[in-house]
């Protein structure tokens, strides 16, 4: 993979919209440049989403004795696949992927079962004491009838 | 994320303008607490350009104290991108949604 850029931001939802935002724009870029994708409006939402759902977790799960704590996204790319990490130094997680029970009115649990859902590939690593969830998705190219 | 608020028969219609995430979703709640409890809503999503899973969360919490309330909470001119979150997590069983807010507050 060839890095793009990164970004760090202070673990506050404040920088959601920042987080966020980057991501579709990121993805809009690279899905231009990288071929004629299909779809780029849906390319970007789920950059948009993903990034959305797992800043917002990185932030909920900081601990609050340590409000300096940092979010770093980084993405990077190789050919039509563009990747972005999301890299926190919060405790180890689970990054289940099981569907919350709607049937119950839950208002949390979507978000690591929608960007599994929106992404082609989802990977968790835990390194000194660092959490990387890294997603990739890859532009896919348009075929003319 | 901005909300405006009219009256259409016995609904109270909230238009919802921007966006609806973690950071927003609590602004939302706050809004809806300080109506009566027994009101019913038609929340209008139209304007709504960006929707995650903590504002998906907030409507979905409405909707649970509105049903055990007995009054009603439905959901008018969901946009494509809203309308993707609540395909993919299904959220759209628990509600009734309609495409335009009129016929929403005269079912």
């Amino acid at each position: 993979m060839n890095p793009i850029i990164t970004l760090t931001l202070q673990a506050n939802l404040r920088y959601l919209r920042i987080a966020s935002i980057m991501a579709c724009n990121v993805a809009e870029i690279f899905a231009d440049l990288a071929c004629n994708a299909t779809d780029i409006a849906e390319f970007c939402h789920a950059y948009e989403l993903s990034v959305s759902e797992a800043f917002t977790n990185s932030v909920r799960y900081a601990e609050p004795s340590q409000p300096e704590k940092q979010v770093t996204i980084h993405f990077s790319s190789n050919n039509s696949t563009l990747a972005v990490s999301i890299i926190d130094t919060n405790p180890q997680f689970n990054p289940v992927t099981q569907a919350p029970d709607i049937s119950c009115y839950p208002e949390g649990g979507y978000g690591l079962f929608l960007i599994h859902r929106l992404m082609d590939t989802v990977s968790y690593t835990r390194k000194d004491n660092t959490n990387i969830l890294t997603m990739t998705k890859q532009a896919t190219m348009v075929h003319e009838a | 994320m901005n909300i405006s608020e009219k009256t259409v028969n016995h609904y109270t219609i909230l238009s919802l303008q921007g966006i609806l995430n973690a950071s927003s979703a609590p602004t939302l709640r706050n809004y809806i607490a300080g109506l009566p409890e027994a009101q019913s809503l038609v929340i209008d999503l139209e304007k709504i350009e960006f929707l995650d899973s903590s504002g998906l969360g907030a409507l979905v919490g409405i909707a649970r104290k509105k049903k055990s309330s007995s009054a009603v909470m439905k959901l008018a001119r969901m946009n494509d991108r809203v309308k993707k979150v609540f395909e993919i997590t299904q959220a759209y069983t628990l509600f009734d949604i309609y495409d335009d807010v009129s016929a929403a507050a005269e079912a």
